[in-house]
């Protein structure tokens, strides 16, 4: 198997971004990793794009080929990836595969959404709910976050553990975001509160109490509050992957991708035996360590998948960092802090990054390559030399892994 | 209008190889892949495994500004996911039992009837 290095990046800004359609977003991140890897005059093999409803939401289909157009990469072979909001993982996963194999010697991976435009009330929650399963969960009225907020119950009552510890990781998500000039919210939730005293919107003591205040963070699914739960975004991540070993001809430090692992689990949440465990996790990130010949010791820097507050606890455990049960305690004791034992979501993470669903797959492996290469400002984990992530597809049915090194 | 209904009975199937109980839409069986199912319903009252109050609501549901859905299993291992008639006195461990009713009206105008379930107490 051929060894798979990250040559560049680009990532537009995660959020509201208006008068820009999905084709912009993918060609502007594009574009940008193309100069970044300094291939602009480079013929690509192949060309991932992962989306994960551009035809419903956005009226567009075969943008993949679209994209190629575009920036002037024809004839290099383009593919749609579809993997809901795993999608970005699939698409690296797909563009990794293609290298190792010595198929493909230079591919370019783009995810991406836009979402924000859309303003039918209750029909994104609709539009991603479709891909529960449709008898035994959609029918019956769920969500996203409502499945999110009966793993929180389930998990704060079997382990014992806070729900202000489930908040906490929130306000590190927002710290870390506000560190991040590509964050959809580059504001600390102490900010937040400060900026909602000046408008004249009430008196608080302190975050806490903010975040106790049914007006300020109102219920979504019980227990869960908005800041529980990532926004919805527009955005697109971008890499060129080449073949390691012509890697330096483009890039002095490039980054390697050393291990890809994907699972799946049972389609209906309920029938697993412990709706708390990710068992699609547990076997996709074991496949990366395997691969990489690594272990969960081994790793400096995570990007995991918090749609919901909640998700980071559960894959912060079935990931290998902490024991089942003990991944809350560990977040409420700054172990996942940047300068913490593990520090996890550095970027801001889904809660402030944002979270366009293609993009975020891609978006976390833009971070990781940051950050091993040293590049990632104020919000940067010192010394930094192996990073994982978790990109969560459906309701934990399909989750990919990468695992980064630096070369 | 059509009224699209789910089968009254709550069932699940079980492997007839390997014992296991799951859902009743599985081709193959889970564990074990071997096709030979016994169609188990589900039997006795259940309990409430977790819940939560969704406050906003899918599409579907619109016309409803909050509901609460739970994971409940019954005696004999059957789990299922429904709507929970009341908002009020829900912990986990409480038990329910299943009523079968019109839940919404879809997207296309059609009545959507499920079981829903209702505390005993």
């Amino acid at each position: 198997m051929n060894k798979v290095a990250i040559i560049g990046v680009g990532h537009t800004k995660f959020g509201r971004l208006q008068g820009k359609n999905i084709l912009d977003l993918l060609c502007e991140a594009s574009l940008e990793a193309i100069d970044n890897s300094n291939t602009g005059d480079k013929e690509f093999d192949s060309v991932y794009v992962g989306a994960m409803s551009p035809g419903v939401l956005n009226h567009m289909t075969g943008i993949a080929s679209a994209l190629v157009d575009r920036i002037g990469l024809i004839p290099a072979a383009a593919d749609h990836i579809k993997n809901g909001p795993a999608s970005g993982g699939s698409a690296i996963k797909a563009g990794f595969l293609a290298i190792a194999s010595g198929v493909n010697d230079l591919v370019l991976v783009v995810g991406g959404e836009k979402m924000t435009h859309i303003t039918t009330p209750g029909f994104i929650t609709s539009n991603v709910a479709t891909i529960t399963h449709h008898q035994a969960e959609r029918r019956h009225g769920v969500s996203l976050p409502s499945f999110a907020g009966l793993l929180t119950r389930a998990y704060l009552e079997k382990y014992e553990a806070k729900l202000e510890w489930i908040s906490e990781i929130a306000i590190k998500n927002h710290k870390n975001g506000a560190l991040n000039p590509i964050a959809h919210f580059q504001k600390t939730i102490d900010e937040f509160m400060k900026s909602a005293i000046q408008k004249g919107k009430g008196q608080w003591n302190d975050v806490n109490e903010f975040l106790r205040d049914d007006k300020t963070n109102p219920i979504i699914a019980d227990p869960l509050r908005l800041f529980h739960v990532c926004p919805i975004s527009d955005g697109a991540a971008a890499v060129v992957l080449c073949n390691a070993e012509i890697a330096k001809n483009y890039c002095d430090t490039p980054v390697l991708i050393t291990g890809v692992g994907q699972a799946t689990d049972t389609h209906i949440v309920h029938e697993r035996e412990d709706v708390t465990v990710l068992n699609a996790l547990r076997n996709c990130s074991n496949q990366a360590y395997k691969m990489a010949n690594k272990t969960p010791q081994d790793i400096d820097v995570a990007e995991l998948h918090d749609a919901f507050e909640i998700l980071e606890v559960i894959e912060s455990e079935d990931i290998g960092f902490f024991k089942k049960g003990e991944g809350a305690r560990a977040a409420h004791e700054g172990l996942t802090e940047i300068g913490g034992k593990i520090p996890i979501n550095p970027s801001g993470g889904l809660k402030a990054r944002g979270h366009p669903l293609g993009a975020t797959g891609v978006a976390q492996v833009v971070e990781l390559f940051w950050q091993l290469r040293g590049e990632a400002g104020k919000r940067q984990v010192e010394g930094a030399k192996t990073g994982i992530t978790c990109n969560f597809g459906g309701f934990g049915n399909s989750i990919v892994s990468i695992l980064v090194e630096r070369m | 209008m059509k009224i699209l209904k789910d089968v009254e009975k709550i069932e699940w199937k079980k492997c007839n190889i390997c014992g296991l109980l799951q859902y009743e839409d599985h081709l193959r069986c889970l564990k074990c892949k071997n096709n030979d199912f016994e169609r188990i319903e589900a039997s006795g009252t259940c309990k409430l495994l977790t819940f939560t109050i969704l406050k906003a609501p899918p599409a579907e549901f619109r016309d409803r500004q909050s509901y609460a859905l739970g994971i409940v299993e019954f005696e004999n291992g059957i789990r299922v996911l429904g709507q929970i008639t009341t908002q009020e006195n829900l912990k986990i461990g409480i038990e329910l039992k299943p009523v079968y009713k019109k839940i919404c009206n879809n997207l296309d105008g059609n009545e959507v009837h499920a079981h829903v379930f209702k505390p005993i107490n």
